[in-house]
């Protein structure tokens, strides 16, 4: 019995020290030593989009919290200009001397000259939101969820919406040149390929240019193309909200006690968007905390322009209130490393009106 | 006879604007054997709604084309206002539309008056002024202080409502609010183009300044006043957009400036001043928003095709159109110089002409 009981004890023992091991082995996160000044700008893609306000506010969380002497820059273009504009802040940001960019890139690889010059400066180059393709001159992408995730998650809505028969939709998205949007959108039509989603069709892709004007009168048209349409599927907040006014404008949905024609459904935020699911013209949309994002990605940054992380494989940070992050090889590109935030939150009737508050 | 009676009572610009509406009727035709249910009344509502804002804004700008000017401010204005009101209805929900309206227009035409005074008083080229308050219109947008971004769920419900609401509905067929705005406005001004002395001044003043100014017209009030309506109507406009569009970002209406200066000139009106009317100009806008809004539901023309069509198509209207009065012009010219040397030896034999 004795011996049983010290054969137990060596036991628990062991698995005790097999389990602290790695932990001991590897280091521990690592944690950002706060009051350092770094020099910093938050680029969004554009000015004047809500998502991009609430990342600043996140950022902001994080500087407060590092004790960043150095107040943050929110600096962008305007929609129109947002390609040249971006090149033009990331190009002068660098001859002002900052110390790091966080880049919601929507130049796809026009850009990467302007963000390796700014590597060859010394500047730390960190993108949020929607990264470089070719992942050249950016260090790290912090991206908001796993790219493939979103092709899916937009699936799985539609066929919530559309119901087992399934049907045909067709994809609002912003501007052709956005590279999360093209990668969601590959990441769709891949998913659709599966068994599962076969019912579902997919019969076009239109560009609201992130614009409200523009994105209504898409919706409306596709409404006009595609009598067979029953769903509208908007990865883009902007694009949702108009094309989800569109068609409570012209009555296709929202009408009391009638069947809606054609629905929305896509990204969206809640706030702008809990009027239409509660009428019904967006039974379900999906996304992620914008706030958090800018928050993490400041950590990232922080971290990688003092020194405390390099920006390589397996690095793991501690990035305040949100926990411990891992940087990774980005499996939705062919080079470039990433920080996964995620998850989704789908929304619906049931939780909507209690987020929009 | 015929013929020269008819000279006399038409003149060239009348024509061009049956050769618009022709030029309409013709795409009307074209776009129905191509786009599926295209003759229907869902079709008028989405191109009549499409171009009602536009409409507006471009009969003011028709006032300033008129004077020999350009207001490229329009779209800023706009822009400005319907954040300006949407802002101000999602604080205080209980403006009523009225009192909204006016402060819509009453804003723009402030913003218009800051131009009028520029150009008229300032003597400072329309170009350079309104190219600059076009920038910093925007600039004032994008900062404006307070609520970052206009949510249409913040607005009262008649702001959500406004643009469903319908001035009659026969059968399927609907008139929209929005769309009955647009033709007051474009009724009230061809009137006042047409008849009151404001109006004529500004064909006169475009038509030869100096001529005017020698005459004694208040030139410079007149120029001022032109601004400022073409302001007050970007103000109307912008209270439009907001009701329409809702969720509002700092790019609202960017752009507009360009499609009001493209319906005012493919609707006949000179940029030389003096020629056209805000009946051409509604012209103009239909043309625009019918190839805009008919192209968008055209399946053979891919996304990236659309925009270079549009263009294509606008630069063909006017240019063809302007062969075509130019050579109505000469035609008429050449008949009123056969018919003077008659005229003047034997005066009372003009009754002939009349009959």
């Amino acid at each position: 019995m004795r011996k049983l009981s010290t054969a137990f004890a060596i036991l628990v023992m062991v698995s005790m020290v097999m389990a602290l091991a790695p932990a001991a082995m590897a280091q521990g996160p690592v944690k950002a030593t706060p009051g350092q000044a770094v020099k910093m700008v938050l680029l969004p893609k554009f000015l004047g989009n809500l998502v991009f306000d609430q990342a600043h506010e996140g950022a902001l969380e994080a500087a407060k919290e590092l004790q960043n002497p150095e107040p943050l820059q929110f600096l962008g273009p305007t929609p129109q200009d947002s390609v040249a504009g971006q090149i033009e802040i990331v190009t002068n940001s660098v001859t002002q001397g900052v110390d790091a960019i966080m880049l919601s890139n929507n130049a796809g690889d026009q850009i990467a000259p302007a963000a390796k010059a700014a590597r060859e400066a010394g500047v730390t180059f960190v993108t949020w939101d929607s990264p470089i393709p070719s992942a050249e001159g950016e260090q790290v992408f912090v991206a908001q969820v796993d790219f493939n995730e979103t092709g899916r998650v937009m699936a799985e809505m539609a066929l919530n919406i559309l119901g087992p028969e399934g049907g045909k939709f067709a994809v609002l998205s912003a501007s052709p040149d956005a590279a999360n949007q093209n990668a969601w959108i590959a990441a769709l039509k891949e998913v659709l390929k599966e068994p599962k989603y076969s019912k579902l069709e997919l019969l076009d892709i239109v560009y609201g240019n992130d614009i409200s004007e523009d994105s209504y009168n898409q919706a409306l048209a596709l409404v006009d193309k595609y009598p067979e349409m029953k769903l509208i599927m908007a990865p883009t907040t902007i694009g949702i909200a108009a094309g989800a006014k569109a068609l409570q404008d012209e009555g296709l949905c929202g009408v009391e006690g009638q069947e809606p024609k054609v629905v929305i459904s896509g990204l969206g935020l809640p706030v702008e968007m809990v009027s239409y699911t509660l009428n019904g013209c967006a039974p379900q949309f999906a996304l992620w905390s914008f706030r958090d994002l800018g928050y993490l990605t400041y950590y990232v940054t922080y971290l990688l322009a003092t020194g405390a992380i390099k920006g390589e494989i397996g690095e793991r940070f501690e990035a305040g209130r949100m926990g411990v992050y891992t940087i990774e090889k980005d499996p939705t590109r062919e080079k470039g490393l990433r920080v996964l935030m995620g998850p989704f939150t789908i929304y619906d009737k049931t939780n909507v009106e209690a987020e929009a508050k | 006879m015929m013929m020269t009676s008819l000279r006399r009572s038409i003149r060239p610009e009348q024509i061009r604007e049956l050769i618009l509406v022709l030029v309409i009727i013709a795409l009307v035709l074209f776009f129905g054997t191509q786009v599926e249910g295209y003759y229907s009344s869902r079709t008028f509502t989405r191109i009549s709604t499409s171009i009602a804002i536009l409409s507006v804004v471009a009969v003011g700008e028709t006032l300033v084309f008129l004077t020999r000017n350009y207001d490229l401010s329009v779209g800023s204005i706009v822009g400005f206002t319907a954040f300006f009101i949407g802002t101000q209805l999602s604080f205080y929900k209980d403006i009523p539309p009225l009192v909204a309206v006016l402060m819509a227009v009453g804003t723009g035409a402030l913003m218009g008056s800051f131009n009028g005074v520029l150009v008229a008083y300032g003597r400072v080229p329309a170009i350079i002024v309104t190219l600059g308050t076009m920038a910093i219109y925007r600039a004032m947008l994008v900062e404006y202080p307070g609520n970052k971004i206009v949510q249409m769920s913040a607005l009262p419900a008649w702001a959500q409502e406004f643009s469903r609401v319908n001035v009659f509905q026969v059968g399927e067929f609907e008139l929209r609010l929005i769309v009955g705005i647009a033709l007051a406005v474009v009724i009230v001004f061809q009137l006042v183009l047409t008849y009151l002395p404001f109006g004529r001044r500004l064909y006169a003043i475009g038509s030869n300044p100096e001529a005017a100014r020698i005459a004694g017209f208040p030139y410079q009030r007149i120029v001022f006043t032109a601004f400022v309506l073409s302001g007050a109507l970007a103000g109307l406009a912008g209270f439009m957009f907001m009701g329409r569009f809702g969720n509002l970002t700092v790019v609202a209406a960017l752009g507009m400036e360009l499609q009001a200066v493209a319906a005012v000139v493919v609707g006949g009106t000179s940029t030389m001043g003096g020629v056209g009317s805000a009946f051409g100009t509604l012209l103009g806008a239909s043309m625009i928003g019918l190839l805009d809004q008919s192209l968008l539901r055209w399946r053979l023309i891919s996304e990236f095709w659309r925009d270079a069509l549009l263009g294509l198509l606008i630069l063909l209207a006017v240019a063809s159109d302007r062969v075509i009065v130019e050579r109505l012009r000469t035609l008429w010219a050449r008949s009123e110089l056969q018919l003077r040397p008659s005229i003047a030896p034997v005066p009372h034999k003009e009754s002939v002409h009349g009959s």
